[in-house]
């Protein structure tokens, strides 16, 4: 007994002890952040809410939507369906589709946005054309090449086409706030582009 | 438990059969026959022997002359072929062909050989003695196992003085040290491989009487505007852009053919001129030129399929490298850096040998078309089309 109180109180065991249980609590925190992330993905609305909504706009409910990624089997841009909880006004809606686009990861799919691109802002003119405010991690970080170039775009505009079929005709991408001519050298983006 | 182990067993043998035989058949060890189109005129089993490739006989009568015949005298292990009007002699293990009694003699790198009894040829009889019996060209693509047989036309024999007055810009995309374009994964650069490309054409554009201008010739920073300048400066009738190609997935192989295009996938939302007042101001750019950019692309796709695993695509859009040419220009993707099998061709000089050879062939032949508009093939177009 008196040997078993020796070790429980030894320094070696208080050391090795308070490291083991660190560890066991580090694990427990990774799986259950590593379940929560495997829970179909509710995008939150952001804090700040338009100044148009309503009360009853505080918590959507979540809705189905498609955002288009590449898929590496088929090597086409294609639809993949997301909960989001969108607001109504179409100028926020579009900014939360676009920004799930640009953050979307999923393990079947590549997505063709380069990585840390953010959607500034999001904009719609009476014409029905978009204008979507890249940061300049879209044209920095991009990876080159016309056919990843043409992804990225594609998978853009079939996203905002899908998600708004009659409001949206054309879109314009612009970087940091102003029109650039290319992403990566090839496709011209000095106008609006559609299908 | 046995018996569930072994019914596993017995259906992953079964798999493993399975696979191998379909992996036998999908790689069948074959020489494809494509005639100048790229249509498959014949595809022969062949076999190896220290590392040649042989093929049977009877492949010149399905390939090249259906009314060729043959004797072959197993004793005196003698071949006697007639083909195209011609008699030619040749014996297993020897290295001469003797064609109509002596009048002409050749040495191939390689003997026929009797193989499991039957009369084979060396591949290189192929390459080499077809063009001596009839009006022919013949190309070879190793690594594909491909041999194209085209007949030489009017625009390989004559090409016209108005054609060699033209001068051809080539554009190696990208360069310098703010413009590297896409890399591969072991560091292989776009602005590096297509400067190689263009270097290449222009060494043998010099063979073949062609005068061919680069936009940059070293390793430089060039504005789109710069290679315009040039272009339009040189006075050139064609434009060939030379990129190398990515994508996010590795999967993505293979060549691409592009054209600026208003009107392509995705569009513009206008494609129309400018106006002034009531009148539409018709500036000089590359939309007027698509007609004869697509059939530009339409004799380079032909001519680079030959070196293709897959049939070259043209995809049209609005290109702003191509946007400001005023004269049929495309834009050529060279492969994928993103592939490993693509970068490793693309850092072969044999392949961008092979490219250089297929590119001036295309420029040959579209230039001489567009030339001789009353021969068959040609693109009786000289002036700026309208917009699509």
């Amino acid at each position: 007994m008196n040997l078993l109180r020796k070790i429980l109180h030894s320094r070696l065991f208080m050391v090795w002890g308070s490291t083991l249980v660190a560890i066991i609590i580090c694990l427990a925190i990774t799986l259950v952040l590593i379940a929560h992330s495997k829970r179909t993905r509710i995008l939150d609305a952001p804090s700040k809410l338009p100044d148009t909504a309503n009360p009853t706009d505080i918590l959507p409910p979540p809705e189905q939507v498609n955002i288009f990624l590449l898929n590496p089997t088929s090597l086409e841009i294609t639809p993949v369906q997301v909960e989001l909880r969108l607001y109504s006004e179409p100028t926020e809606r579009l900014k939360q589709i676009v920004s799930a686009l640009v953050q979307e990861t999923l393990p079947n799919y590549r997505n063709p946005i380069p990585r840390g691109t953010l959607l500034n802002e999001a904009y719609i003119d009476s014409q029905k054309t978009a204008y979507l405010d890249f940061s300049h991690h879209l044209a920095d970080g991009h990876i080159g090449g016309t056919t990843a170039e043409l992804l990225t775009v594609t998978a853009i505009l079939k996203t905002v086409f899908d998600a708004f079929p009659n409001e949206i005709i054309h879109v314009q991408i612009l970087i940091d706030g102003k029109e650039k001519k290319t992403l990566a050298g090839h496709l011209n983006l000095s106008q609006p582009l559609r299908f | 438990m046995w018996f569930p182990s072994f019914k596993s067993l017995s259906i992953f043998l079964f798999i493993l059969i399975l696979i191998s035989v379909t992996h036998g058949i999908a790689h069948a060890s074959t020489v494809r026959f494509v005639d100048g189109e790229g249509e498959t005129l014949a595809e022969v089993e062949f076999k190896l022997h220290q590392e040649i490739v042989y093929l049977p006989v009877e492949t010149l009568k399905t390939a090249f002359d259906p009314e060729m015949t043959h004797e072959y005298h197993r004793p005196r292990k003698q071949l006697i072929l007639k083909t195209k009007g011609k008699e030619l002699r040749l014996r297993m293990g020897n290295t001469t062909v003797n064609i109509d009694s002596g009048k002409q003699t050749f040495t191939l790198p390689a003997p026929p050989l009797a193989i499991e009894g039957q009369p084979m040829l060396p591949i290189h009889f192929f390459r080499k003695i077809l063009e001596h019996l009839d009006d022919v060209e013949v190309l070879y693509n190793p690594n594909l196992q491909r041999i194209r047989i085209i007949p030489k036309t009017a625009w390989a024999l004559d090409i016209s003085d108005d054609t060699r007055e033209w001068t051809i810009i080539i554009d190696p995309g990208h360069g310098g040290e703010g413009d590297l374009g896409c890399k591969s994964q072991n560091g292989l650069l776009e602005k590096d491989i297509v400067l190689a490309a263009a270097k290449e054409i222009k060494k043998l554009s010099e063979q073949h009487q062609l005068s061919i201008h680069l936009t940059r010739d070293q390793d430089t920073e060039k504005t789109l505007i710069q290679r315009v300048q040039t272009a339009n400066r040189e006075q050139g009738r064609l434009f060939l852009s030379l990129h190398c190609n990515a994508s996010f997935s590795p999967n993505h192989k293979g060549m691409r053919l592009y054209i600026n295009n208003p009107n392509g996938q995705p569009r513009f939302r206008t494609s129309e001129m400018p106006r002034f007042g009531k009148k539409r101001l018709n500036i000089l750019n590359q939309a007027n030129y698509l007609k004869q950019s697509k059939n530009f692309a339409n004799v380079l796709q032909k001519e680079l399929n030959f070196l293709a695993e897959n049939p070259i695509v043209i995809t049209e859009f609005p290109i702003i490298t191509l946007s400001d040419i005023s004269m049929p220009a495309v834009l050529l993707e060279l492969g994928y850096l993103s592939n490993i099998d693509d970068a490793k061709r693309l850092s072969n000089p044999d392949h961008i040998s092979e490219l250089a050879v297929a590119i001036i062939r295309a420029i040959q032949i579209y230039s001489a078309s567009v030339n001789q508009p009353s021969k068959s093939n040609g693109f009786s177009e000289r002036k700026p089309s309208d917009t699509n």
